[in-house]
């Protein structure tokens, strides 16, 4: 998950807003005993026409402090750019 | 034929194959198959209900994700029922679960999540330096691609545009999840 590829040059959608959520699967038809913590995101996106999407995604622990990490290092960047 | 189905070499094979099948998805795993691959001398109506009967173990075990001392008093249960397990197999059922136990705990997971995963994320600073309708302008942008995708779906691909403003507002979210996380596997 690391910066594997350069993005490309699309239209790109603004983010409207970012609502979160820290969940915890307790259990499910296949396995009684989940008890795993999740980050659930729900980003609202407008893109170059102005429609606005809905887009929600989850991720693990591990995974939300690897996009923690690299929004951390967004930050340093473009302050001294 | 029950010494063959006794015998612990062909079950670690038979474990992996019911693991397949039960837990990663993977399609074509028949009983057929695994007769014939790992007791090629037993007879169908024989295998049927051993297999059945080391499936419903491995799932048990799998559902309660049990830790060691949980198996171990499993499996000793096992061994003294009408019709259980020897404790011979029971030593490979236990060491089958302590090698593939974090594997199929993470297909479970996987199995359980119906929205879009995280599959990838990659980004770039650019410095804006110049627009039509200002004569020099330095605004940095970050560009990010978020690789987003269902389990078994082709992936979606969202491209963002970030100003400064915009990364430390979301960076500030990011920050009150952690803390939230910190608060929630704080030992009770």
């Amino acid at each position: 998950m690391e910066g594997s590829r350069e993005p490309v040059l699309d239209a790109k959608a603004e983010l409207i807003d970012f609502q979160w959520k820290l969940g915890m699967a307790v259990s499910s038809d296949s396995c009684r005993s989940l008890k795993y913590p999740y980050v659930a995101v729900m980003l609202k996106v407008a893109d170059h026409s102005g429609q606005v999407k809905n887009k929600s995604f989850e991720m693990t622990i591990p995974q939300f402090q690897n996009f923690y990490r690299q929004f951390k290092e967004i930050a340093a960047i473009i302050e001294t750019v | 034929m029950a010494g063959e189905l006794e015998s612990c070499k062909p079950l670690s094979g038979l474990l992996s194959g019911l693991a397949q099948d039960a837990f990663y998805g993977h399609p074509g795993i028949t009983e057929e198959l695994l007769r014939s691959q790992l007791y090629p001398d037993v007879p169908i109506e024989e295998f049927r209900p051993f297999q059945a009967k080391m499936r419903g173990i491995l799932k048990s075990i799998a559902s309660a994700d049990m830790d060691f001392n949980q198996l171990e008093a499993f499996l000793t249960a096992q061994t003294k029922k009408q019709g259980g397990i020897t404790s011979d197999q029971a030593a490979v059922i236990s060491k089958f679960w302590k090698s593939h136990k974090t594997k199929i705990r993470e297909s479970l997971m996987n199995q359980s999540r119906w929205d879009s995963g995280l599959r990838g994320l990659s980004w770039r600073v650019d410095g804006k330096s110049q627009s039509r309708h200002s004569a020099e302008i330095h605004t940095p942008v970050a560009i990010m691609e978020l690789e987003i995708g269902k389990s078994g779906q082709e992936s979606e691909f969202l491209c963002l545009e970030f100003d400064e403003i915009k990364v430390n507002q979301v960076l500030k979210k990011l920050s009150e999840v952690e803390e939230s996380i910190s608060t929630l596997m704080q030992p009770v």
